[in-house]
């Protein structure tokens, strides 16, 4: 890290490149699911307690840096936003911040995760694509290329 | 990752860094939720003792009618300590033949992933509790999560958990090694523990594990496993406790496949005719819970689709040739706490039926048995219920 970026950290309490991490509570989910104005919008849903949710997140962010124009990215904790810290930190170390990030506001994860997919059990990771035209598309378990192929 | 802390990507920074300072207060964080993690258990004399988590304790709390009203809190750790309480964690609780208390927990570390299993006991029905300990011997930062408790017919203590010590030595040998080892480990006189035993290598890192009091008076476990490329259906396993290994049998064959976390662990009960009630949840066409009876080895019996979409967190119970089935169902309002019941040893049941509802979060269901009656126990946001099951018993 160069010596001003650090003190630039320092000037401004609270100041983290995740500081961005916004509650999704049931009443938002509609809005994060509206499909998008063109392409698709990616939701990558993860959560602390996931091993195999980071290198999934980074699969599809390097999916989504290869098409900025057409493909939208947002990721999603499970976990409750009272987490905020250790999600925050979770997000940084996978190199993560850059992109838009919720987490629950609920403090259990089914009732949303119900509202997001009726058709998902909570299994991590899940991803959903929303398209342009409206439909919509989950998976779970981390992407192999091939599905994330057939995805798009 | 390489970080190029270029001048546009740092404007972008501090743009999203700045962005919350410009929110309007409802975007503020959420002030902290109690964790919904609970366990309870009855004692011999019909009192009811629950354990959740506050501000880094274990609390133990106790009812003489039947959930109506509870004592204070008492701390079960003197010290406080990160507790996981969230998704399929809680604290657990078990009582010995003599009312013994035992309470175990999963301690998270610093890294990712990691956590030390706790114990600690009360002899004088949770005035006092012995200092914690950690049930394992190795050490190290790794997984060492997902306590199962139960008490065998001789008194023992009986302590399963998901444990990453094998991962991480094929790792370090270059070796392919698939999810976490299942291990456990015994107290004969409920509290010092033996050198944990390997149940299964391979099995799932992110379910609950199931234990249940076998009609021989052993303890038995039912868990996640990870077949052949992923496939992460359940295995059945007696805990031995003789010095010999007990082998962990594939006893669910659904072949879902999933690179991941399921977070739904199964519920197991056996009656005293050797019947292994059990409940499981898959997704290999859609998500469902299961109910079935084990024939480890083979495909289950009686094999019943619970429920399908919304459905969560089941666990069964059983006395005689009842058999009960509880589960979270999630709908757009909340949730509700769906049961069905069998009078013919798990051949039939009745249609589901709502026994209570929650618009707050809610914990997972857990059944309670004394003097033949069923209760669920159920921790809700607005505080703990118990639901007792209408019905003479049989």
């Amino acid at each position: 890290m160069k010596p001003w970026l650090f003190l630039l950290a320092f000037a401004l309490p609270g100041l983290s490149p995740a500081a961005s991490l916004q509650p999704l509570n049931a009443d938002a989910v509609d809005v994060l699911l509206q499909p998008p104005a063109r392409g698709e919008r990616f939701i990558a849903l993860w959560s602390l307690d996931c091993a195999y949710c980071e290198a999934n997140m980074q699969t599809l962010a390097r999916l989504q840096q290869a098409h900025p124009e057409r493909i939208e990215l947002v990721t999603v904790a499970t976990d409750s936003i009272a987490q905020r810290d250790a999600i925050s930190a979770r997000l940084d170390a996978a190199g993560m911040e850059q992109w838009p990030a919720r987490a629950y506001a609920d403090t259990t994860p089914d009732r949303i995760n119900y509202l997001i997919d009726p058709q998902w059990g909570g299994e991590m990771p899940r991803t959903l694509v929303i398209r342009a035209d409206g439909s919509r598309r989950g998976l779970s378990g981390a992407l192999t290329p091939e599905q994330l192929a057939k995805l798009r | 990752m390489a970080h190029p802390w270029s001048l546009p990507r740092m404007l972008t920074v501090v743009a999203l860094a700045l962005l919350p300072l410009t929110l309007p207060a409802r975007n503020m964080p959420t002030p902290a939720a109690p964790a919904l993690g609970a366990s309870a258990a009855f004692d011999t004399l019909g009192r009811l003792y629950v354990v959740d988590t506050a501000d880094g304790h274990v609390r133990l709390r106790r009812s003489d009618d039947e959930g109506t009203t509870f004592s204070a809190p008492v701390n079960v750790n003197m010290t406080a300590e990160p507790i996981y309480a969230e998704g399929e964690n809680r604290p657990k609780i078990a009582l010995g033949p003599h009312d013994e208390l035992y309470v175990s927990w999963s301690q998270p570390r610093a890294k990712p992933w990691t956590g030390f299993v706790r114990f600690a006991r009360s002899l004088d029905g949770g005035d006092h509790f012995s200092a914690p300990l950690t049930v394992h011997r190795d050490r190290r930062e790794i997984t060492h999560r997902f306590d199962a408790m139960a008490v065998d017919g001789h008194g023992r203590v009986v302590i399963a958990w998901i444990d990453k010590r094998d991962l991480e030595a094929a790792n370090a040998a270059n070796k392919p090694y698939e999810g976490a080892a299942t291990y456990y480990s015994w107290a004969d006189d409920g509290i010092h523990f033996v050198p944990g035993r390997k149940l299964m290598d391979q099995s799932c890192e992110c379910c609950r594990i199931a234990l249940a009091r076998t009609a021989h008076g052993g303890v038995a476990a039912f868990f996640r496993g990870i077949w052949d490329d992923n496939r992460r259906d359940h295995a059945y396993a007696e805990l031995r406790t003789d010095g010999q290994t007990g082998r962990a049998t594939r006893a669910t064959f659904s072949d879902w496949r999933i690179a991941g976390c399921p977070h739904q662990g199964p519920g197991l009960a056996i009656g005293a005719d050797g019947v292994r009630h059990a409940v499981w949840y898959e997704a290999t066409h859609g998500p469902t819970l299961w109910y079935g009876q084990l024939d480890p080895g083979h495909a289950p019996r009686h094999k019943l689709a619970l429920a399908s979409a919304g459905a969560a967190h089941a666990d069964v119970a059983t006395d005689g040739t009842n058999v009960w089935l509880a589960w979270n169902q999630i709908d757009a309002a909340g949730y509700a706490l769906v049961v069905r019941t069998s009078t013919d040893g798990g051949v039939h049941f009745s249609a589901p039926r709502t026994l209570a509802r929650s618009h707050g979060d809610v914990g997972s269901p857990q059944w309670l048995l004394h003097r033949h009656r069923a209760y669920v126990a159920w921790n809700t946001a607005t505080g703990f219920r118990l639901l007792k099951l209408d019905g003479a018993p049989r």
